[in-house]
């Protein structure tokens, strides 16, 4: 089941983009020809999902999500760049949303591109053979991503006055008094 | 009379000495303002943008008060070692008026201190860094002080935003709006930069691997020089007042004790 990476990463969820762990020692037995894809979704086309629609066609394309297409597919790859070395420590991740060059290009529509909204999202690996679906991983928990409050929504409540302001002031104006009555006796 | 005019030279003694301590402490006064003023910190601009910059004008009295303690401690010793009651008059009447100046930086500086939470900056900073579209000359000078305010802060202090790094991801911003938030979910200044100004490696900043970014809040390296100043003009002068009040009531008596 695919999932999102680990809580360390500072950007693992963001307001257009998320990170998902990759697809390391899932697919075993699969054929070096084989393309894994990233299927994105929308919780409600989960239900009703055809692996046979060729990714970034009527239906999948990036550019129409999620108004006509409830789902695409991006992030194609090979098993070879997801090696199984459980000995590796390097940072192995997928970050969902980081082309925004081809967001708005019709030409391209696998293109790995920021998602339009918080979601919630739901995503599976998806290996094909030509466009055979050889492979394929559980769907993802829902992900929701963030949502930003308005800045205007921060309070500028009237931080109360701290002791030591009232204490030096009560001091000073009881020393200034004093003096003028001084001055007053004194006269 | 031999006994009270001991009494009055022992008087006369302290008056001195009280003196001689308030024209220090004036003098050391004018040179912590002038320090204050100078803002080594750079960070005048983000009190400029919050239209209320009264530590500043704390300072500045401070400044002016400084030098009027000393020059009228100057006075003081004159005036008590001649014992001369319109010179002592003179200076009493002058230090009261002093003493409410510096009265009232003290109270400024306190007050305003204890305005600036980070509530204040992280408003300030979300809706005015880097903001393009200004209303006015005025707001545009503004945004653009808090703007290299800012930068010139998330560069030196290796810090990124008021409390973390997700404050930008929290709210929205100006920021946010000519930037978008897949190629800056952070401004690149929160990057660990290289020598030469650029991020060492954008995609981990922009992952937010620790280590390629800066994750810590600037609201320290803010406040903490804030409050050095606001504490430093009100707490020394709270000081400088304390002892010049019991100076000023011991020249009172004295005044009232010397004979015409």
């Amino acid at each position: 089941k695919p999932a999102l990476a680990d809580e360390t990463l500072g950007g693992r969820i963001t307001a257009s983009t998320f990170v998902l762990k990759q697809p390391r020692c899932v697919f075993d037995r699969l054929h070096e020809d084989a393309v894994i894809w990233l299927v994105v979704a929308l919780p409600e086309a989960v239900a009703n999902f055809s692996d046979n629609l060729e990714p970034g066609g009527p239906g999948r394309e990036f550019q129409k999500f999620p108004q006509s297409a409830l789902a695409y597919m991006t992030l194609n790859t090979t098993i070879l760049n997801y090696p199984c070395d459980t000995n590796s420590r390097d940072i192995t991740v997928l970050r969902v949303g980081s082309e925004t060059r081809c967001a708005k290009d019709t030409s391209r529509p696998t293109c790995n591109g920021p998602l339009p909204g918080p979601g919630p999202y739901q995503v599976k690996f998806l290996a094909l053979n030509g466009s055979e679906p050889v492979a394929q991983t559980e769907w993802s928990d829902p992900i929701t991503l963030r949502t930003a409050q308005p800045s205007t929504s921060i309070p500028l409540m009237d931080s109360g006055h701290s002791a030591g302001m009232i204490a030096l002031t009560a001091i000073l104006s009881i020393l200034f008094a004093i003096l003028l009555a001084g001055l007053v006796a004194m006269l | 009379m031999a006994k009270s005019d001991g009494g009055m030279r022992i008087l006369q003694g302290l008056l001195v000495f009280g003196n001689v301590i308030i024209g220090m402490c004036g003098i050391a006064l004018t040179a912590e303002c002038i320090f204050f003023v100078s803002d080594p910190h750079g960070l005048y601009p983000l009190l400029e943008a919050t239209e209320n910059d009264d530590i500043y004008a704390a300072a500045w009295i401070g400044i002016f008060v400084g030098f009027a303690l000393f020059a009228l401690s100057i006075l003081g010793i004159v005036a008590v070692i001649k014992s001369n009651r319109t010179l002592l008059l003179v200076y009493i009447i002058l230090m009261l008026i002093t003493y409410a100046f510096e009265m009232a930086s003290c109270i400024t500086a306190a007050t305003h201190r204890d305005f600036l939470t980070p509530n204040l900056f992280l408003k300030q900073m979300l809706e005015r860094y880097q903001k393009s579209e200004a209303d006015n000359n005025n707001d545009k000078w503004m945004s653009e002080g808090v703007t290299k305010t800012w930068d010139n802060l998330m560069v030196q202090n290796h810090c990124c935003g008021v409390q973390d790094a997700s404050d930008w991801q929290k709210y929205t911003s100006a920021f946010r709006k000519e930037y978008n938030d897949a190629d800056y979910p952070w401004p690149h200044n929160c990057c660990v930069l290289n020598d030469q100004g650029s991020p060492v490696n954008l995609d981990g900043c922009k992952l937010g691997v620790p280590g390629f970014y800066n994750s810590h809040g600037c609201y320290d390296a803010i406040s903490g020089p804030m409050n050095t100043h606001a504490w430093g003009v009100a707490w020394f002068g709270f000081a400088i007042l304390c002892w010049t009040f019991f100076v000023l009531l011991g020249t009172m008596f004295y005044w009232s004790r010397v004979e015409y």
